[in-house]
Order: C-alpha cells, then sequence, then structure tokens
C-alpha cells in the first residue's frame, strides 16, 4: 500500500471530522433548543393540561324502541331499573357482607361475585372501574342500600331496562332478549355491541334487533387524581370526547291488541295451541298465538335456573312457536287443496256423486270413512267431510303429484316468508319423493296409490303450519291472492316520524279459476251453517255467516305405547268470514285437542264473534252465499232410500 | 508475534480509555434508572432481563477491545456478507409482528439484524477505503463499491418494512463518504436526487402506517397524532426541573405501543425536566466527541473511518430519537443508544464502543 497515499488522507479525514463535531455540536443545540421551548416556554401550559389526568369513559345506553300494535298500544318498551355497582378496590369486606344481605345472595353466587371482584386481593381488586353487581334490584333493596350505613363503593345507577307491560301477551311474536355471548360479540363486533349487552333472541325482538337497539354512545371525560372532573381540558382524550346515543327505532305491528287478547281468550280451555288471524285482503296478521306462552319479562334477564328447566322439561313446549314454527298433519282443512285439484284438472264436477258405505277398499286394504254418508256430491263431501269421496279422486292416476302442485300453489310445502322464529317449511310429498326413498331405504313402501289416499285426505307426509293455512284460506277467500303475510306494518323514528313503510305484498295470484275457489267457498260455509256440517255445532247466533273447514288430524303413533296426550288427534279449523265480503282469516290449530268441528270451530267461532262485535262492527255486513238450510236433508233422504 | 500487535489484556489495562467508558456507562445508568421508573409498579421482567443484556454487553465491548482491529477489518467483508445474509433471512424467516417481518426468534430472544449492520456496513466501508486511498476527493466513479455496501442491506430494511432504520443507515453512510473525501458537489447531487426521489417513494412504496405518521407529524391533532400529543404533553409537563424520580404519569399510566424502546426520552424528560434532558444530552455529545477524538488520533484510514462511522451511528440515534419524540421529526422506529431496552441494540453498541476503545488503544502502535 502507498504510504504517502495513505498519510495524504489521513489529515483529510482529521480535518472533515471535526466539521462533523461541529455539526453534531449543532444538531444537538437544536434539540435542546427544542426541548428549553418545551419545558420551560410551554412548560406551564403542558403542565396544567396534563398534570395526573385520568380519562374516565361513561357509556351512554341506547334507549331501545317500542314494540306497538297497530293502533298505537304499546306491547314492549323501556322501564327505569335500578343496578348496583361496586368499584372493587373501595369495598370492603363488611360492606359487602351487607351488600350480599339486602340483594338475598345466596352462598354459591357470593362466592362467585366475591371471586369475579377478586374480593381477596388478585389482580380484580385494583380496580378502579365500577363494574355491575345486580341489575334491576327490587325499590325495597334500593332503598335499603341508599338509606343504609355508608357502603364504600356502592354506587346504585339506573338503567334503561326493557318491559312488556301486557305481561305474556303475544309473547312468541314479541320474543324476548338476553345477554350477548362471547361469539356474538365477535360475530357482530362492528355493529357497537358491548360485553353485557342484551340481544334480541326470538321473534320481533330478533328480527328487528338492527331496527330497535339503536347506538349506544359514551361521554369522556377528564379526572383529576381525586376523581374531581376537569371540563376543560381535553387535548389527551383520545378520538372525540362525546358520541351521544342514538336511540333505537319503534317498530308498529300489523297487530291488534284487542284481537290478539281475545284470541289468547278464546283458547282458555285447550292446553297447547296455535293460532293465527289474518286481514284476507292484505296479508296482515293481526294475532298469532302459541300456547302454552312465556312472560318476556321474566326470560329478558330474571330466568332464575329453576324456572329455565321448568320451560325446557315442560311437555307443551312453551318456548316453541305453534304458529308457525311447528308443521302437522293438516287433515281435512287439506280437502279445499283436493278439491281444487280435482276441480281445475276436471277430474270431477260438483254435480259427480260418489256413495259412500263408510271405507273404500284398494287392493286389500281398506280406508275408512269418518261414518257411512251415502250418495254424496263435492259439496256434501265437504260439508260433512267424507273421506270415501276423496279416496275416490286420490286413487285417480297423478294425483299425488296434482295436490303437491296445487298445494304449492297455494303456498303450503314451503316458508310464507314472514321470517320469524326460524319458521317451518312444511312439506308436500311427490312420486318422485316416495321413489326417492325407496332408493335411499330399500326398506321403504316407494310410491304407492295409498299414500295419494293419505294425502287426499291431509295424512300420510303432508304437514303444514298453522300460518301457511290461513294464507291459503285467505287466498281462497279472496279470490286468489296469496299474501306475503305481514307481521310489521312501520318503522317510526323515536320521535315519531314513519321512517319506513311496509305495504301488503302479494307473493303471487294462484292459478286456480275464480269459479273453482267460490264453489269451495260455498261448500265452505256448508260446513258450519248445514245442520250436518262438521262444525254446525260451534255456529254463531248472530247474523255473520262463517266459511271454514274442520280437520281431525290422526297423529303417528297413534296405536304405539306412546299413549295418553301425545296420542290424540289434532284438532284443527280454518275459516273466514264474513263469507260474502270475506274480511279477516282464523287458522286455528289444537295439539292433540280431539275432533276439529268440536274443540278448534269454538276458538275460532269466538274470536270471530269478537272481532265483528268489537274490533270492526263495520265489516260484518256481506251477501249471504250460502245454499238453503233444507237442500242437504233432501239428499239424506234419496242416500237411504236404496 | 511482533510485540507491537501484541494482544490485548495488558495492552488495554495499560491504555485503557476511561473517559469513552464513563461517559458511556454515565448514559447507561440514565438508561438503566429510566427503565426502573417504568417497570418498578408492574409486574415485568424488563429491567432484569435489561440488566443481563449489559452484563453481556460488557463481555463483548471488552472482547472486542482486545482483538486487534486489524484482524477484523481483514474479516470486514465477510462479517458484513453474514450481515446481509441475516437481514435477508429475516425477510423470509423472520418473525411476523405488526405487519412487518424485523425479528429472528431464537428461544425468548428476538434478534433484530437491522441493529447490527449499521455497525457492519461502517467496518465494511473502513475496509474498503483503507484499500483504495484517493489524492483527489472522491466522486461518482468512487462510490460504486460502497454503494453496493450500502444498498443492499438499506433495501432489506426497506423491505421489513422498517424506514426509519433504513433511512438512518444512509445517513450513516453519507456521514462517513462525506468525512472520507466525498467531493461536495458529488454530495449535493445525491442529495438532490434523493429529495427529487422522495415523493414517490412516499406515495409508493411507503406503508399506509407510515404516511399516517407523516401525516400526524404535519397535523398533530389527528388520531394517528395520539402518539406524538402525548409524548409532547410528558415532555412538556417535566417543566425544568421535572416530576421527580418514579412520579411520571403522562406516558407510563397509558397505553403506548413501543415506549421502552422508542420513546424512553419522553419518561425521562417528564420526571428529569429539562436539566435532565440537558445532563442526558450533554453526556451523549461528550461521548459523540470523544470518539470524533478517537477518530483523528487514529494511525489508519480503517480505524478513522470505523470511529467516525459509530459517531455518527450515535449522532443520528439520538438526533432523530429526541427529534421524533419532542415533535420535530415524524414518527419512526429509531432507538435511544444505551438507553432503550433491548438486546439488539445493546450488544451492538457494546461491539461498535468496543471497537472504539480497541483503535483508541493502538492509536500509538504502528
Amino acid at each position: 500500500m502507498d504510504i504517502a497515499g495513505q498519510d495524504a488522507e489521513l489529515p483529510e479525514i482529521r480535518r472533515r471530522s471535526r466539521y462533523f463535531a461541529l455539526a453534531v455540536m449543532i444538531g444537538f443545540l437544536v434539540v435542546a433548543g427544542r426541548l428549553f421551548y418545551l419545558q420551560v416556554i410551554q412548560g406551564d401550559t403542558f403542565f396544567r393540561v396534563t398534570s395526573d389526568n385520568i380519562v374516565h369513559t361513561d357509556l351512554l345506553p341506547a334507549v331501545r324502541g317500542q314494540i306497538r300494535d297497530r293502533k298505537g298500544k304499546v306491547l314492549a318498551t323501556v322501564r327505569p331499573a335500578y343496578n348496583v355497582y361496586v368499584t372493587p378496590r373501595l369495598l370492603t369486606r363488611e360492606g359487602f357482607a351487607r351488600l350480599r344481605a339486602v340483594l338475598g345472595m345466596n352462598g354459591d353466587e357470593a362466592m362467585d361475585v366475591w371471586e369475579r371482584i377478586g374480593g381477596d386481593g388478585g389482580p380484580g381488586k385494583a380496580a378502579e372501574r365500577p363494574i355491575l353487581l345486580a341489575e334491576d334490584i327490587s325499590r325495597e333493596a334500593m332503598a335499603a342500600i341508599e338509606t343504609g350505613v355508608d357502603l364504600p363503593g356502592v354506587k346504585i345507577v339506573s338503567g334503561p331496562r326493557r318491559s312488556y307491560p301486557m305481561g305474556t301477551m303475544a309473547a312468541h311474536v314479541l320474543g324476548y332478549m338476553n345477554e350477548i355471548s362471547a361469539d356474538e360479540l365477535r360475530a357482530h363486533k362492528d355493529e357497537g355491541f358491548r360485553p353485557g349487552d342484551l340481544i334480541g333472541r326470538t321473534g320481533i325482538e330478533r328480527q328487528w334487533d338492527g331496527y330497535l337497539r339503536g347506538r349506544s354512545g359514551f361521554q369522556k371525560i377528564v379526572l383529576d387524581r381525586r376523581g374531581l372532573p376537569k371540563p376543560d381540558i381535553h387535548d389527551v382524550i383520545e378520538g372525540p370526547p362525546v358520541q351521544p346515543a342514538v336511540a333505537g327505532n319503534n317498530v308498529i305491528l300489523t297487530l291488534d291488541a284487542d284481537v290478539q287478547k281475545s284470541a289468547e281468550r278464546a283458547l282458555r280451555n285447550v292446553s297447547a295451541a296455535g293460532v293465527v288471524v289474518m286481514d284476507v285482503n292484505s296479508g296482515r296478521i293481526l294475532a298469532m298465538v302459541s300456547k302454552p306462552n312465556f312472560d318476556p319479562n321474566e326470560m329478558s334477564g330474571h330466568l332464575t335456573p329453576e324456572a329455565e328447566q321448568r320451560l325446557l322439561a315442560d311437555r307443551y313446549k312453551p318456548l316453541h312457536d305453534k304458529s308457525l314454527a311447528e308443521s302437522y298433519f293438516p287433515g281435512s282443512t287439506f280437502k279445499a287443496v283436493s278439491a281444487i285439484s280435482g276441480l281445475e284438472d276436471r277430474l270431477i264436477t260438483p254435480e259427480d256423486k260418489v256413495k259412500c258405505h263408510g271405507s273404500f277398499d284398494l287392493a286389500r286394504r281398506r280406508f275408512k270413512c269418518t261414518k257411512t254418508h251415502g250418495v254424496v256430491s263435492l259439496y256434501e263431501a265437504i260439508v260433512q267431510s267424507c273421506n270415501v269421496y276423496f279416496y275416490e279422486l286420490g286413487a285417480r292416476p297423478g294425483m299425488m303429484d296434482r295436490l303437491a302442485k296445487f298445494g304449492s300453489d297455494l303456498g303450503l310445502g314451503a316458508p310464507t316468508g314472514l321470517g320469524l322464529n326460524g319458521e317451518d317449511a312444511g312439506f308436500l310429498p311427490t312420486e318422485e319423493w316416495y321413489r326417492e326413498q325407496k332408493r335411499l331405504n330399500p326398506k321403504a313402501e316407494g310410491f304407492q296409490i295409498g299414500q295419494a289416499l293419505n294425502a287426499v285426505i291431509g295424512q300420510g307426509s303432508t304437514r303444514v303450519t298453522v300460518l301457511q293455512m290461513a294464507l291459503a284460506y285467505a287466498a281462497i277467500a279472496n279470490g286468489g291472492k296469496l299474501w306475503l303475510p305481514q307481521i310489521v306494518e312501520r318503522i317510526e323514528s323515536p320521535d315519531g316520524q314513519t321512517v319506513e313503510e311496509f305495504p301488503p305484498r302479494v307473493r303471487r295470484e294462484i292459478s286456480v279459476a275464480p269459479e273453482t275457489l267460490a264453489i269451495i267457498r260455498q261448500a265452505m260455509v256448508g260446513v258450519v251453517n248445514e245442520r250436518k256440517g262438521t262444525a254446525y255445532r260451534a255456529r254463531l247466533d248472530d247474523n255473520i255467516e262463517v266459511a271454514g273447514k274442520t280437520g281431525t288430524a290422526q297423529v303417528h303413533g297413534r296405536h304405539t305405547e306412546l299413549g295418553g296426550y301425545e296420542a290424540g288427534d289434532h284438532a284443527w279449523f280454518v275459516g273466514f268470514a264474513p263469507a260474502g265480503k270475506p274480511k279477516i282469516v282464523v287458522s286455528v290449530l289444537v295439539e292433540h285437542g280431539g275432533h276439529g268441528g268440536d274443540v278448534s270451530a269454538p276458538v275460532a267461532m269466538e274470536i270471530i264473534h269478537n272481532y265483528f262485535e268489537n274490533v270492526a262492527p263495520g265489516d260484518r255486513a256481506a251477501p249471504k252465499i250460502g245454499l238453503p238450510r233444507h237442500h242437504l236433508k233432501t239428499l239424506d233422504v234419496e242416500a237411504e232410500a236404496p | 508475534m511482533n510485540p507491537a500487535r501484541g494482544v490485548g489484556w495488558r495492552r488495554l489495562r495499560f491504555r485503557f480509555d476511561w473517559t469513552l467508558t464513563l461517559s458511556a456507562a454515565f448514559v447507561t445508568f440514565l438508561g438503566l434508572m429510566n427503565l426502573w421508573s417504568a417497570v418498578h409498579d408492574k409486574q415485568s421482567n424488563l429491567f432484569s432481563q435489561q440488566i443481563s443484556w449489559l452484563g453481556l454487553g460488557v463481555g463483548v465491548f471488552l472482547g472486542v477491545a482486545m482483538l486487534d482491529y486489524r484482524t477484523i477489518s481483514r474479516y470486514a467483508y465477510i462479517l458484513h456478507a453474514v450481515g446481509v445474509a441475516l437481514l435477508l433471512g429475516v425477510l423470509v424467516f423472520g418473525k411476523m409482528v405488526g405487519g412487518g417481518r424485523r425479528w429472528f426468534e431464537l428461544g425468548a430472544f428476538h434478534v433484530q439484524p437491522s441493529e447490527l449492520i449499521q455497525l457492519l456496513t461502517a467496518i465494511a466501508l473502513g475496509k474498503y477505503l483503507n484499500d483504495s486511498p484517493a489524492l483527489e476527493g472522491r466522486t461518482w466513479r468512487h462510490l460504486a463499491i460502497p454503494v453496493l455496501i450500502v444498498s443492499v442491506p438499506a433495501w432489506a430494511i426497506a423491505k421489513q418494512p422498517d424506514f426509519g432504520t433504513a433511512m438512518l443507515l444512509l445517513l450513516v453512510f453519507f456521514t462517513i463518504m462525506l468525512t472520507a473525501r466525498l467531493r461536495l458537489r458529488t454530495l449535493g447531487a445525491i442529495i438532490g436526487f434523493a429529495t427529487l426521489a422522495a415523493f414517490p417513494i412516499y406515495q409508493h412504496l411507503l406503508h399506509e402506517y407510515q404516511r399516517k405518521r407523516v401525516e400526524a407529524f404535519f397535523n398533530p391533532n389527528s388520531e394517528a397524532g395520539y402518539q406524538t400529543r402525548q409524548a409532547l404533553n410528558a415532555i412538556g409537563s417535566g417543566r425544568f426541573l421535572g416530576k421527580g424520580f418514579l412520579h411520571g404519569t403522562q406516558i407510563r399510566l397509558r397505553h403506548f405501543p413501543a415506549l421502552w424502546t422508542d420513546f424512553p426520552f419522553a419518561v425521562w424528560a417528564e420526571e428529569w425536566g429539562f436539566i435532565g434532558c440537558f445532563v442526558m444530552l450533554l453526556a451523549y455529545l461528550v461521548l459523540i466527541l470523544w470518539i470524533l477524538k478517537i477518530a483523528g488520533d487514529a494511525r489508519d484510514r480503517f480505524g478513522a473511518t470505523v470511529c467516525v462511522g459509530v459517531a455518527a451511528m450515535f449522532f443520528w440515534h439520538v438526533f432523530i430519537n429526541v427529534g421524533m419524540v419532542s415533535g420535530l421529526l415524524p414518527v419512526v422506529g429509531v432507538t435511544l443508544p444505551l438507553i432503550s431496552y433491548g438486546g439488539s441494540s445493546v450488544l451492538t453498541i457494546a461491539a461498535a464502543l468496543g471497537l472504539v476503545m480497541n483503535v483508541s488503544v493502538r492509536r500509538f502502535s504502528y
């Protein structure tokens, strides 16, 4: 290496590093100057702004919207409740013992709570933030805490609480709420939920939760070390200091509390039932009942483990919505569909007659009728619910698929689209479905004519919901409009402005001739008004012409050891009134209730009577469409003659 | 063995540089006090870990000081290559943390090679400058190899992405090259070019969070400016005399990401006030000027260049860190040497100081 070169460069590096040293000093001077500015010149300002501040966030809960009926009656609202908060750091053992006595906590509960607040030291004990200890305490407990000896770290804060002023009324429609789970918190993390928030579990509370909930807000305040607010200081707060809560919207139902009340009252003598009352000309639901029900006040946060056990163990399944979440054999109420299928595909005419000997033989099987009806036309077959007439129709080739086709057209076998409480789709079997069963399980029968004979009287594999039947009969009553059922009429802002309105929506015009529907309607009037009609005993004395069809659906397993209540027939009645100008349809199912005409028809009649007496007396006027009373009698004589 | 080149312990003991050692030890002591203030009321083993790192650091310092630095110079390029390989390895195998790969995970330890590469780059540059002397000022054509030496690691660090450290490496590079007779005109051209390149880099190469930080710098009231605002509150509220040891409240009581690596100065400023800051900066200044003095006394260009490089590392780290904490510069993740918590930083600084000691000890031997 060239020594000279090396020597020549070293002094240069030395010289330049001196400049660098100068640059370093200047750099440090700049930094020191900046610090001098911040700490000495601006120091007092910074100190005042920031000294010992604690930012405290108060949650501002949103007021949940009301649920009201179509006349404005409040079905669900919010009332003030008193909640107990404790600050773990301040709570003493004596204070906790007193609190425990006042709140009536038992030993296990108390241990849980004591551990949760980190009672004997541990990480929770140092917490400054108050935590919720008990919700919605009684007025007596509140008075005891407020006026009793000093309880350090215990605070009573009033907060909004969901309340259902009508008690158990329309419980399944309204639904209930309970605390959001950790999984749901993760799933809905962008929607402003916090741990401890309640979320709608069933019914409207669940389905319309997003509208009802509103958005909770917060207020961040700056406290000094002693806990006194320092309102003039904002800089230490991250983000906006206040976000006001936004109240939830009100949901206005199509439900009519008066109709609902009368429907629930009409079920006083039965144990388990589902009822739907609907406006025939709009698809708006006026009442929807599932019996037995529950108290949403109790379900929404006050449910004791014992009460929960009781509800879950109840054989009548109070938590299950029988109006739409369960499907049943339709029994003879399905004969309306069978008759429509026969008439529309010109397999029968109203004049065709069949002689009923009390049973119908097919190959080696005997299909029974309810009794021996003699010679019957379609009219008499519906009025008296003669099975043989329909067996004869069911034995025609292709009848199974024809029933499925017209049944689907009337909205059976598919969810109605109400979107509440996990709607059951029901089921309409086809020949192909039976053959498919055989492919899957060689022991199955496959398709046989016998299955069509069962299907034509609403047994076998056909299943429908109470709501579906209401819609199908409404379509028969109103001349062919199958509605999209509607339970929410509109959404209203907290200050009463209509935000969103839901007009009635037709699902489709069914492809059945109006004349066919007229024939069915007339026969249904006979069911109630003919002396031999299956619902004659339940007819109303007042001047309202009611049309409808009874059903007594046999339950599978009738002959098994199950026995007792669960083996009884399901009792159906689906009807509408006034027959000449239909206004409402009423669909009633009494689980294992027995004979439709004896059990369900009276329920429907009471609801109809009450509706035209008290709710809408103006709607009762309508032309009569029934045949003269004596008509059937003559036929009887003819039938008995031979 | 040539007695002049005799291995170390005796020579080290004989010519031990107390000024270097004590000023570095003083800064370290301030850093430990500051760290204690943070963790004394929390369940945290940061403090004992830092003590272990410093213990290890003393070993590295003495070890590097004892080796003859000419031996180190012989392996300069290999060492640099190993450092670059580590950096590239981090890009591929490193632990994904907060959207970037910056660490190796070796058992319980995080190894951050972007710290070490700064020293290794200084060593490689020293080797190059030592081997190819220039009689005139250095121009573009002398820059090819140095640029190669620095650009690969700088690219790898920027890719992690750690834009602050990449920039710091470039600053150290420019400082070294400028001291080593780079022509001012050439430097001017480079700076001009860099300014032109800055805008497209900002637009396209910076990550979202990095842009946010820059925006936060120009608009301190924005959401992203929260960190800076809290740091300023802490520093300012320290006033002239500070709130006293263990009495800071602004930062350590709040959630503050990267506090013990990037923001310890804010805690120091709050507790010790302007006086404390002045003392700390003075200690750094003494250390840096002393290292530059050693550079001036070095017997060859390798020694001189390495010392200038170490001084540049110290200066730019301190300047950028304190500048960003006090709101003069945008927030970038740059540590405060000997004060920030972290093994990679402590060991790199220890090795760097060991090298400087090495040069200092051998300044009279030819």
